[in-house]
């Protein structure tokens, strides 16, 4: 069976420079990756490149997602196709009810509970992401990825700037999102979260995490061992491991 | 129905809709009315020359706000006489139903001249929803309307004007309010479909502890010319006005007035007015003016014109949406104006108009 997500080579152009350079990274199906790395390593640029949005450019590799090849399609197209990204800082539009807007990208069903249960019914009527608090855009746009119903999400920093009780709450979302009430055998759905903090990890099971750095994965592994060791010892640690092992496969 | 009649759909989409409960009703069609008609006691709809006939105080009111000498398109009205509707609510009368008029272009070409003359007495609220179309065959003519709205003691008075002309109309609407003490004043406008040239810029004059608020919704394209503004005189103290204007050009011409005047203490007046530039021959020329007579006045503005952002572009697409249905949904939004001193079911209504105006005209 082909994996969820399979992205091959990849590298990505931001304003003219090459943010990714060469990546790989596969996650199958029923599978939650966690990604590691400093400020600037690519962590985002990634989930970028991988929704299609505009001004990251593919100059190499590809991006193929259940079987299908997604780079080069329309960032509608790719979301269409069952992927969801959690904006980091998602633009304010203005006049643009929040529930007109979860209305018309609705393909869940299920938006009602999710209102309640992210405690967002009294923004309804609320112009979408204008003066929301740190915690209510993260929860609005889990809200807006529960509308989706993607099969693979894509989480930018779901826990910067939340509270726990917010933490809870989204992560709740997260979990029902990837169907994680299901039985093993039956989950199917996705994810590739950005963590800085760590916290994630406490709250939604993760298979495996990844360390990015200079625009490639540099390292997999137990994501809650990954986390601890870069929690001590800080991403140089990762450098020169990296350096190290370099040196010694020449 | 037959091409002399005018269809239900062009009435009804300027808001005269006789299957929506209202409290009066006017229709002038050329330079014919064929309907004035109240519905209740609490308000009167009168041809205005017959309410001249009848009552002294409305001639003495007749071009009292608006001057004969102001243009040529005064003069023109004042030597035409009272060709409008006279429209009063009774002092204390609470008229939550609309009173609604319609002015209707049929003949190609003609100059259809009007004066109106609008009353909501000592604590009455009255609120007026006024269409002005063409029928469907007419792209020419000449639409001249002066209207004064005099504002009683803590009364409201609504006029949301919904403009659906021809491609190659002329529209020189002359009109100005008068607002008593406590009173209260909203003008809505909304015109969404091409038309050759519309020109007015209505004043408000508001004595102490008034206010009134002017919201604009236009959307033009290419071929329209619009010079749109609203003047406020904040005369008395603790009067407040608030103009706020949202344009979208798709080619057309759009400029964008404003001009609030505090003269004394404690007045305050706010105005936004953005436009949304969606093609490269249109315009949108914003012209916000701030006049501070007094110290103590708070007066401020918020102006802008710019394109569609990339930005909302790109999250609303990654989001699922086809580039046309975001972009429709983000011009949808930015013409999105509070409209909350109309009663809900009114607000039903101007938004129903609006969001019809939108997906027929505009986008």
């Amino acid at each position: 069976m082909d994996p969820l997500i399979a992205i091959s080579d990849l590298w990505v152009e931001v304003g003219g420079k090459s943010v990714l350079r060469g990546l790989d990274l596969q996650i199958p199906d029923g599978e939650v990756h966690i990604l590691f790395g400093p400020n600037g390593s690519g962590k985002s640029t990634l989930l970028s490149a991988i929704m299609g949005l505009p001004g990251y450019r593919i100059t190499r590799g590809t991006i193929h997602f259940r079987g299908k090849r997604i780079d080069g399609l329309a960032s509608n197209e790719i979301a269409q196709l069952g992927i969801g990204l959690a904006f980091q800082h998602p633009p304010a539009i203005r006049g643009v009810a929040l529930e007109t807007f979860i209305r018309s990208i609705d393909r869940s069903g299920s938006t009602g509970e999710a209102f309640h249960s992210l405690h967002l019914d009294s923004h309804r009527k609320r112009e979408l992401n204008c003066g929301f608090s740190g915690g209510e855009l993260k929860r609005s746009e889990i809200l807006k990825l529960t509308a989706q119903s993607p099969e693979l999400i894509l989480l930018d920093e779901p826990e910067s700037g939340v509270d726990l009780e917010n933490l809870a709450i989204i992560t709740e979302a997260i979990n029902r999102i990837l169907d994680k009430q299901q039985p093993l055998r039956l989950r199917r759905r996705g994810g590739l979260i950005i963590s800085h903090a760590g916290f994630i990890l406490d709250y939604v099971e993760a298979n495996l995490g990844h360390i990015i750095l200079d625009g490639r994965i540099a390292c997999s592994g137990n994501p809650h061992e990954m986390f601890e060791e870069i929690r001590k010892e800080g991403y140089e640690h990762c450098v020169q491991c990296l350096a190290k092992r370099s040196g010694e496969k020449p | 129905m037959n091409s002399t009649t005018p269809s239900e759909r062009e009435l009804k989409g300027v808001g005269f809709d006789p299957t929506i409960e209202h409290a009066g009703s006017f229709l002038l069609e050329d330079l014919t009315i064929t309907q004035a008609l109240p519905r209740t006691s609490a308000v009167e709809v009168l041809p205005l020359a017959e309410a001249m006939e009848r009552y002294d105080w409305v001639r003495e009111r007749y071009f009292r706000l608006v001057s004969r000498e102001q243009d040529a398109f005064t003069r023109e009205a004042a030597a035409t006489g009272p060709s409008g509707v006279f429209i009063r609510a009774f002092a204390g009368e609470k008229v939550l139903l609309p009173v609604q008029s319609c002015f209707l272009l049929r003949t190609p070409g003609l100059r259809q001249v009007v004066h109106n003359l609008v009353v909501a007495e000592e604590g009455a609220e009255l609120h007026l929803v006024n269409g002005c179309t063409t029928a469907r065959y007419t792209d020419i003519g000449t639409h001249i309307g002066v209207t004064e709205y005099y504002v009683g003691r803590n009364a409201r008075l609504t006029s949301s004007m919904i403009h659906h002309w021809g491609d190659e109309v002329e529209v020189y609407p002359r009109s100005a309010a008068h607002i008593e003490e406590g009173g209260h004043f909203v003008s809505n406008y909304i015109a969404m479909s091409r038309v050759g040239m519309i020109q007015m810029y209505p004043t408000a004059i508001l004595e102490r502890g008034a206010s009134a608020t002017f919201n604009s919704v236009v959307y033009a394209p290419a071929g329209s010319k619009l010079d749109l503004g609203a003047r406020a005189i904040l005369r008395g103290a603790d009067a407040a006005a608030d103009i706020i204007s949202r344009a979208v050009s798709d080619g057309g011409h759009v400029i964008n007035r404003g001009h609030i005047i505090g003269e004394v203490a404690g007045s305050r007046g706010h105005m936004e007015c953005n436009g949304l530039l969606l093609a490269e021959d249109g315009v949108i020329h914003a012209i916000p003016e701030l006049e501070g007579r007094s110290p103590e006045i708070a007066l401020s503005h918020e102006a802008s014109v710019g394109m569609i952002s990339r930005e909302e572009l790109a999250y609303l697409m990654a989001s699922g949406l086809g580039e046309e249905s975001a972009r429709s949904l983000i011009i949808q939004g930015f013409l999105e104006v509070p409209l909350a001193d109309l009663p809900p079911f009114l607000q039903k209504t101007v938004r129903g108009l609006i969001t019809q105006a939108k997906s027929g005209e505009a986008v």
